[in-house]
């Protein structure tokens, strides 16, 4: 199916294709055409638009420099802007964080939502409602729970005689707050996939190692995760994409601060973008971004390309 | 097919009937910030309106702090969207609005009177809003920071409005032993990254004759001086004058700390005074003082500027009406109104002396000597940049993650690629 299995096969004189065949081809490459066009519009023009920005000095705030040729001055500079190497370093403890993270309490959620309740509604509307509800206001929301005097985190704390904590203000304790605010917020959807993958694990595979003497956990680890691993795939493959695009949260819950110690490279380039109007190296920090979401996503592609059933 | 017909039927009457209320009407909208009273604003549409019924204002609100509201404005503009006439932008802006030509240069409306418009405001504002001989917007109101603090609790405990940073930290600590409440914050000032926290870095550099820049445009930094704001907010920091959350805060919390009753005095702006005096859930009605701010040596103040300007886009498609629409929002009448519905700082000097306005605002009588000595941030079209590297590093330094000679030389460093 995909281009290295055709490459293995032996090499064959091309069949010769018969009229009716030939016309199937050509409607499947009209039928085709207008799917293609669209990515070429959304997904194609917008990735060479970036490429020419980002070799070219593009600065909104000095029309009068007009739009030069730079070549790669902006690479060059990015390579040694402390705060590129310092969001880049953000954003993939947030990967680190904030992905298994997801997914274990993802699967909490989900084998809690698999229990036989006699009415499924509320869990289920309690595993929506954190995926439906929009990043930022998620970002606000934790924003206050984590708000110094009035936050409900400190108040909490505070019968325990512990704090109050500076969880905004303190680089480490702001970086925890805001993965605790993604974990929440994500894990949500991790759940939602787990579980579709849990009711698709026959009953009977648990009645049979019930009678052959196997306890709850032996049953979870020979039984429930090996079937659960493609839907745990799929879930760590969306999760990592969007960790790597972090933005809403930590822009609503710090704006990047204290300094940029909570900021992330998407924050990064909107800042430098429609902040400083910096387009050309605004361009340059998406392509580098590109390359970063690349080298963490292959590792994930390359085990989707087998089967993991398999595996 | 035939509800085809009655759609594309009903949609070219629809179009229709839209050309030819606009024939009848010039629409314009204008876009402010939530912190910047559009509730008044409002209000004095309606008048303007009511005297020009040809002319539909529509108000569009965004960002409450003047970055957030920069963000929208950078991405309508830059997309060069005809769909907002008028623009009210911070003082600090109009270069940046300049060079990025989104701003109508407004001399060929003015005409001849433009001098004479010109004229009537406070220098510092004439200033700001002409950039290279062209007048790029026109002042809606003036800003400048001031002390505010509890009059109550001062006279409670024999205490003098402080004149000094160190009769602000004496006073605090004596209100502090005396009302023993922990909930009670003594003095804050903008700390959180945002546009305020760059003058809470200035302020006490000017106040000890620095500066960020020379005449030539370079920056000029000098070590021992630019070391002194962060050492003053440490210290008061330390001392518990300031609150240990100061690095999270913004300027309009403060005010709403302050009018809860749980602060006893604040750097902050005019239109606190109206909030505190007017806002059925303030708890400190009648209990507030205004003062110039504290310096090192009594006398020895400064404050920054601040206020909002009146520009039109470079884009609108009524830009003839829009300038009418400015000049009168621009007019000491208006002036007068913002004053005593809002507080707003008058940018005319006649205005500061008006019975009515010091009937609703006493303190404007000691006002205008402040709003005349304030000082100007950094003018360049890269301030939004210079912005952020001052309250960044502020920032950093409050939140207690950069020492004071860091965060000075990441300043210095970096300033110092755009100064040059």
């Amino acid at each position: 199916m995909s281009a290295a299995t055709l490459d293995k096969a032996p090499p064959k004189a091309k069949p010769r294709l018969s009229p009716l065949e030939r016309s199937e081809r050509r409607l499947g490459f009209i039928l085709l055409a207008p799917a293609f066009l669209l990515l070429a519009v959304v997904v194609l023009y917008p990735i060479i638009e970036l490429l020419t920005t980002s070799v070219r000095f593009y600065h909104l705030a000095q029309p009068w420099m007009g739009t030069p040729f730079i070549g790669l001055e902006h690479y060059a500079r990015a390579l040694s802007d402390e705060r590129f190497w310092e969001s880049t370093l953000n954003t993939v403890l947030y990967i680190v964080i904030t992905v298994p993270g997801a997914v274990i309490v993802g699967l909490g959620l989900a084998l809690l939502a698999n229990q036989p309740f006699s009415i499924k509604w509320p869990v289920r509307l309690g595993l929506l409602l954190p995926w439906a509800l929009p990043l930022v206001f998620a970002g606000l929301i934790f924003r206050w729970f984590f708000e110094y005097n009035q936050g409900l985190v400190n108040n909490a704390l505070g019968f325990f005689g512990i704090g109050p904590i500076p969880w905004l203000t303190n680089p480490t304790f702001a970086f925890a707050a805001t993965c605790i605010a993604i974990v929440w917020k994500t894990s949500s959807f991790v759940a939602l996939v787990l579980l579709a993958g849990l009711q698709t694990i026959p009953k009977s595979l648990y009645e049979a190692a019930e009678i052959d003497g196997a306890g709850k956990w032996q049953q979870f680890v020979e039984i429930t995760l090996p079937m659960l691993r493609p839907a745990i795939v799929v879930a760590l493959i969306f999760r990592t994409i969007t960790a790597i695009q972090t933005f809403d949260i930590p822009y609503a819950m710090t704006n990047g601060g204290p300094g940029h110690s909570t900021e992330t490279l998407a924050m990064y380039i909107h800042k430098t973008t429609i902040d400083f109007l910096d387009l050309g190296y605004g361009s340059a920090l998406a392509v580098l971004m590109f390359i970063v979401s690349v080298i963490a996503t292959t590792g994930y592609l390359r085990h989707t390309r087998r089967d993991p059933r398999k595996a | 097919m035939r509800k085809f017909i009655t759609f594309a039927l009903a949609g070219t009457a629809l179009a229709l009937a839209g050309a030819s209320s606009a024939l009848a009407q010039t629409q314009l909208r204008i876009f402010t910030g939530g912190q910047q009273r559009p509730d008044v604003m409002r209000q004095i549409l309606e008048g303007y309106m009511a005297k020009n019924p040809g002319v539909k204002v529509e108000v569009e609100v965004g960002g409450a702090t003047s970055e957030q509201q920069q963000q929208y404005l950078n991405t309508v503009l830059a997309s060069r969207d005809s769909s907002l006439d008028v623009v009210l932008i911070d003082v600090i802006r109009p270069a940046q609005w300049a060079a990025a030509q989104w701003a109508e240069p407004l001399d060929s409306y003015l005409g001849a009177d433009k001098d004479a418009t010109m004229a009537r405001y406070l220098p510092a504002y004439r200033e700001a809003n002409i950039v290279d001989g062209k007048v790029i917007a026109l002042p809606y109101f003036a800003d400048a920071q001031f002390l505010y603090y509890r009059k109550d609790l001062f006279e409670k405990y024999g205490v003098q409005p402080p004149k000094t940073w160190a009769e602000l930290k004496d006073a605090s600590k004596k209100i502090q032993d005396g009302e023993k409440n922990p909930n009670l914050s003594l003095f804050q000032t903008a700390g959180a990254p945002i546009e305020g926290t760059v003058c809470t870095y200035l302020v006490p550099l000017w106040q000890l004759g620095g500066n960020l820049t020379d005449k030539n445009g370079k920056l000029s930094l000098s070590a021992d001086i630019a070391k002194k704001p962060f050492e003053l907010w440490g210290d008061l920091k330390a001392a518990g004058v300031l609150p240990t959350n100061i690095a999270e805060i913004v300027t309009d919390r403060m005010r709403q700390n302050y009018q809860a009753g749980q602060l006893v005095s604040t750097m902050n702006w005019g239109f606190v005074w109206n909030r505190v005096e007017n806002d059925a859930d303030s708890q400190v009605k009648g209990k507030t003082g205004v003062v110039p701010m504290p310096a090192y040596e009594a006398g020895k103040s400064a404050t920054c500027i601040g206020g909002w300007q009146l520009a039109v886009t470079a884009f609108s498609k009524n830009k003839a009406e829009a300038v009418k629409l400015i000049r009168y929002l621009s007019s000491p009448e208006v002036s007068k109104q913002q004053a005593i519905l809002a507080s707003h700082l008058p940018v005319f000097p006649d205005v500061y002396t008006d019975a009515d306005v010091l009937k609703a605002n006493p303190w404007f009588k000691d006002a205008l000597p402040v709003v005349q000595t304030a000082r100007s941030r950094p003018v360049t079209p890269r301030y939004n940049e210079v912005s952020e590297i001052i309250r960044t590093n502020m920032n950093s330094f409050l939140a207690g993650t950069k020492t004071a000679d860091a965060a000075l030389a990441d300043m210095q460093s970096k300033l110092g690629t755009i100064f040059k």
